[in-house]
Parts: C-alpha cells; sequence; structure tokens
C-alpha cells in the first residue's frame, strides 16, 4: 500500500493543494491514502479517479439520507463523472474548521453555506425552488411522512424563508434562514490517524 | 526434535530483538528529518465538538434541538457533515486497511514518504535489508515452503489409511503439528503461546481472524479440526487430503443448505466428546487485528461452553492482514517480511449463563478476546465490507427523522387545511 501511493504525489503538488485548501501535508497524505483506497476498493485499480460506485462502498453514506446529494457536491465541482484527487480534496475542504488568524477561502462561513445550498439547488440555477425543497424533504423522511405533510412543510418553511415572495428562494435568503452556527457545525475536525499499538505483554 | 525446534526459536528470538534496535535506530533519524519539515503539521488544537454521525444498530434523527420543532432548512447541515465525516474517513473500512505502525520498520511498502533516502546510513540500512530479505531470506523460505507441502499431503494420505480410531487421532495429532511448525518456518514465524495450561483438547474454540495462517499459527501448537469456506485450486486439494485424515467441516458460504448443515454437524460434534477440538473464526472475514468485529452467533447458539483464544500479530515484523488482490502476492509479502511475530493467549473457558441469548454470550466471549489482545471491541458487522448496507437503515433513518419533525405535523395540518378552505 505504501510503494503505491507515496511516489505519486510531488511536492510540488503537495504545496499547491496546501495553498489552495489550507489541509497541511500530513492532512493531505491521509486524504490521498484515502482516495487511493476508495479508488482500489474490491476491485483491479482502474485509473485514479473516482467514479460513483466507489463512493458507495462507504456504508455509512449509503445509509446517509442525502448521501446522493453529498456525493453530487463531488461531481459538481469536477463537472463530469469522475472525480480527481484535486477536485476531491478541494471539496473536503469547506469543512475545515475555521481557524482565527488564517485566510483561507474554501472554508469560510459563505463557502460552507454556499455547498449546502447547493445540496438544495438541484438544477444549479442559483435559485430553490418549492419542487426542489420537497424533493431533498422527501429524501430525508422517505415513506414515513405523507405527501401532504410534506406539502404543508414545504409550504411553511418557504413562506418563512422567502422574503422577497418570488416563489424561489435565493442564496442571500437561505443564508439568513440559517440561524444555526453554519461555520461550527460544517465542520469535520479531520486530525491523522492514530493507530493502537500491540500490547506489551505482562 | 523438540530440543532442536527449542534451539532455532532462540535464534529466532535473538533475530527479532537485533531487529528492534535497528528500526530504533531508523526511526531517530526519520524524526529529526521530519522535526525540520513538517512544522506545519501541528495544528492548533481545536475544542472538542462533537461531530454528528449516523449510528447503524440505534438510527437517531440528527440535528434535532427540541425547543425548535417541526422542519428547517438547516436540518439538512448535520446530515451533510456526517457524510462529509464518513467520506473522509469511515468507521467500518478503517479497519480493512493494513495497521498503520508508529514506527517505520525498514520496509519501504510501509512508508508513505520516502524515508529510505532520509540519511546516508539509513539507506544503506534499508538496501542491506533488502538484499538480505530478497536474496537470502526468500529463497530459504521458498525451499521449506515447497519442501513442506507435499510433505504435508503426504502426511495426511498416510493417515487417511488407518481406520478411524484413537490410533489414527494420536497420529493425526502428531504429524499435524510437526507438519505446520515445518512449514511455520516459511514464514519465520515466531509465536509466543500464553496460558497454555489453557490450551483446549476437545469442543469448541473460537479465536479472531486475521489472515489465512491464523489456522497454521494455531496449529503449531495445538491441534484443532477446521471449519472453512470450500476453496478452489491448491488450497481444495490440500483440503480434501486433510479430510482424509480428520473431521473438519469445509462448506460453501452462499449455499443456503450447506450452511445449515454445518450447524448440524457442528451439534454432532459437542456430543461427541472423543474428537478433537475444532477451530471456529466467528467475525467471518479477516480484519486487520487492530480491532475485533461482530461475532456471529451461529457457534454460540449450538455449544454452551466455548473456549477463547485471542490472537495478536505484531505488524512492525511483517503485517499477516491479506489485502493485496492476488494470494501470491499476498504470500510474496509475507516471505520476504522481516518475521511474523504474534501472541497467542489461551483464555480459560466460558460457559454461557442460563438466561443468556446467544448474540450476548458472543458479545462476552468477544469482548474478552479484544480485551486480552489490546484491540478495539467493535459492533460493526465484517460482512459490510462484501456487501452494501441494506435499504432497510437508509429507511430506519428515514423514519427517525420524520419522526421527530412529526411532532407539531398534525396540528400544522390541521392549520393549513383549514387555510385551504377558507382560500
Amino acid at each position: 500500500m505504501g510503494s503505491k501511493s507515496s511516489m505519486m504525489l510531488r511536492d510540488e503538488e503537495i504545496k499547491e493543494i496546501q495553498a489552495e485548501t489550507g489541509f497541511s501535508s500530513g492532512q493531505i497524505f491521509c486524504l490521498y491514502k484515502r482516495f487511493m483506497n476508495l479508488n482500489d476498493y474490491n476491485c483491479q485499480g482502474s485509473g485514479i479517479l473516482l467514479t460513483r460506485e466507489k463512493f458507495n462502498v462507504i456504508p455509512e453514506l449509503v445509509v446517509n439520507p442525502l448521501g446522493e446529494r453529498i456525493i453530487d457536491a463531488f461531481f459538481k465541482e469536477s463537472k463530469s463523472d469522475c472525480v480527481n484527487f484535486r477536485e476531491f480534496v478541494r471539496v473536503l475542504a469547506h469543512f475545515r474548521p475555521i481557524q482565527p488568524g488564517c485566510n483561507n477561502k474554501l472554508n469560510s462561513k459563505e463557502e460552507k453555506l454556499r455547498l449546502i445550498f447547493n445540496i438544495y439547488d438541484l438544477n444549479n440555477d442559483g435559485y430553490i425552488s418549492p419542487e426542489e425543497l420537497q424533493t431533498i424533504l422527501h429524501m430525508m423522511t422517505g415513506e414515513s411522512l405523507s405527501d401532504k405533510q410534506k406539502k404543508n412543510i414545504v409550504k411553511r418553511t418557504f413562506q418563512e424563508a422567502d422574503k422577497d415572495n418570488d416563489q424561489r428562494i435565493s442564496f442571500e435568503e437561505f443564508s439568513c434562514a440559517i440561524t444555526r452556527d453554519a461555520d461550527k457545525e460544517l465542520s469535520v475536525n479531520f486530525l491523522k490517524q492514530k493507530s493502537s499499538s500491540p500490547s506489551d505483554d505482562s | 526434535m523438540s530440543a532442536t525446534a527449542h534451539h532455532l526459536l532462540e535464534i529466532r528470538r535473538y533475530y527479532i530483538n537485533f531487529l528492534l534496535k535497528l528500526f530504533a535506530f531508523g526511526q531517530k533519524k526519520v524524526e529529526r528529518k521530519r522535526v525540520g519539515k513538517d512544522q506545519d503539521d501541528s495544528e492548533t488544537s481545536f475544542s472538542e465538538f462533537d461531530q454528528p454521525s449516523l449510528s447503524f444498530e440505534q438510527p437517531r434523527a440528527l440535528g434535532i434541538d427540541e425547543d425548535n420543532k417541526g422542519f428547517h432548512m438547516d436540518h439538512v447541515l448535520e446530515y451533510v457533515t456526517a457524510g462529509m465525516a464518513s467520506i473522509m474517513e469511515d468507521n467500518v473500512t478503517k479497519y480493512f486497511e493494513p495497521e498503520e505502525l508508529p514506527m517505520w520498520n525498514l520496509l519501504s511498502r510501509t512508508n508513505d514518504r520516502a524515508y529510505e533516502f532520509v540519511s546516508a546510513r539509513l539507506t544503506v540500512c534499508w538496501m542491506v535489508g533488502f538484499v538480505v530479505r530478497y536474496a537470502l531470506l526468500f529463497p530459504i523460505r521458498l525451499i521449506i515452503l515447497t519442501l513442506g507441502i507435499p510433505l504435508f499431503w503426504l502426511c495426511m494420505i498416510i493417515v487417511g489409511v488407518f481406520p478411524n480410531g484413537q490410533f489414527k487421532r494420536w497420529l493425526n495429532r502428531k504429524l499435524v503439528i510437526f507438519c505446520f511448525d515445518f512449514i511455520a518456518g516459511s514464514l519465520s514465524l515466531v509465536a509466543t503461546f500464553h496460558n497454555t495450561e489453557n490450551a483446549p483438547k476437545r469442543g469448541i474454540a473460537v479465536a479472531n481472524h486475521t489472515s489465512p495462517i491464523d489456522s497454521v499459527v494455531l496449529a503449531t501448537h495445538n491441534y484443532y479440526d477446521m471449519v472453512g469456506q470450500k476453496h478452489s485450486g491448491l488450497m481444495g486439494i490440500f483440503m480434501r487430503a486433510l479430510s482424509h485424515a480428520s473431521t473438519h467441516i469445509w462448506f460453501e458460504r452462499s449455499d443456503e443448505k450447506d450452511r445449515s448443515s454445518v450447524v448440524e454437524r457442528l451439534k454432532e460434534r459437542v456430543n461427541s466428546p472423543d474428537l478433537p477440538p475444532i477451530l471456529i473464526f466467528p467475525e467471518g472475514v479477516c480484519v486487520n487485528n487492530t480491532s475485533v468485529m461482530q461475532f456471529k452467533k451461529g457457534t454460540f447458539e449450538i455449544a454452551s461452553v466455548i473456549h477463547p483464544i485471542a490472537i495478536r500479530f505484531d505488524a512492525r515484523f511483517g503485517d499477516a492482514f491479506w489485502w493485496q488482490d492476488k494470494f501470491h502476492h499476498y504470500i510474496l509479502h509475507m516471505m520476504t517480511s522481516w518475521a511474523i511475530v504474534c501472541n497467542v493467549w489461551y483464555l480459560p473457558p466460558m460457559t454461557r449463563y442460563p438466561e443468556e441469548s446467544a448474540i450476548a454470550f458472543a458479545n462476552r466471549v468477544k469482548a474478552k478476546i479484544a480485551r486480552q489482545g489490546g484491540m478495539i471491541d467493535l459492533s460493526w458487522d465484517g460482512f459490510l465490507k462484501a456487501q452494501p448496507p441494506k435499504k432497510e437503515w437508509l429507511r430506519q433513518q428515514q423514519q427517525e427523522f420524520a419522526r421527530h419533525l412529526q411532532v407539531d405535523n398534525t396540528e400544522e395540518e390541521d392549520q393549513w387545511s383549514t387555510k385551504d378552505k377558507d382560500e
């Protein structure tokens, strides 16, 4: 595993990714290993790009109600049906915790919110329509709510968020509607994995 | 013969200690280099905030605020974060990757950052090590293996000639242990057995599973009948030879009937005290030896007395975990490592409590094994690796979320429907 992934990431590339995303070189290595693992998982190595099925080997993602939309975020970044490592890291960089004193574009509060906005905005037209909200709600609740209940929720939520009453939610309206601490919540505390050492025998 | 074996073991121990000193030397060099390079690695410490994650056993809704009922657009935040966190690192696939070593062991395969070029002395060490492993150790081991396997096969055929009975069992036991010990030389296996007074003489023994050679390790010291998946090819021939000599249980996992016949055969054995102990790996899959995954309850339903055994490999000398695609790559990898070093603990037999369910018993045994071996006790099902999780689980997550929204939906419905009527 080491020799497979080690030599494919050059020093200059690492520096570039560091500058762009703010991840440390240790984190970039971990993510690269992860990227390669997802790539090779259970099948012969097929190039260094991730396709949709490769994401679906992660069990926790498959049972996540928004799993598909989360994966879509990567393909939106790559604008194709494959994701390379740079694109992979760029999307994940949005979830770096915001560090005071560190000026980084990708994990600013606005960028984080924009990623969530894009989860809702299915047709990428820059606005969330009632139908799109309904689709997301359906993904999250499945058959556990009736269509009528979903319609009602959409109606109420739209009323609350759509300030200018144009029957669609813009990014500004969306940002106002998010009352929670987006920058804290949309952060993953990603530290280098520590292995468990073998127990010392008495 | 046991005297020479003992002598050989002493040699192997000196070899291991020498290697450890070498690794420590290498580590010092590496650290010195790293201090300069990776100063950016020290991140400022973050406040410990709870990371949302989805649980398989107990689906629960994420991000629900009891004071703020009903659906809000920011409900998606936690689910997205949980999803992204699982993409960075998930709690299932992480245990199917080889263990990360705290210290480099002079094998280029275990380092990502070209450690071997850190200093001239280290490079020389590594090159010498490389030559020793590939040009000296590997050929010797290969010879031992090519001698050992036909020898083993022959022994089994010979034993198979005899009629079933006590003599056959005795002969089988002696020959098998000898053969496995011989073959174990081809891997430079250094296994230390603890608490040998607990070594099972009959009944059912369970152990955690890391690699195909687990059985080999255990069989160098004590004799067991095996249970396992039928294989084709060379392995299959070997398995058939083993069956001539003793009562192993081979089955086809994908065949429903075959699987239930295993249960029947196991039940029969529990009631025959003359037969040798049978070895079962209840995880069903190989895990990377830092953790123990969920034990399948089948065995624990049949028997009320189980002999647990814990195996822990020391990955510094050679990782026995099989992650390579092809079997011969795996064997090559192992035969060019320094050695395969492991500890085996025989735990005292455990009995099922009168009211205890099979699952609870299985978990109790698993916890004991994990604790003894210094491994993490997990409740994931190892088969999540091979098959995707059931659709049912997704539905459960959705249900949980909907349930939390449901609280004021009924009155919402009325409120909106009356409004519709007015309009």
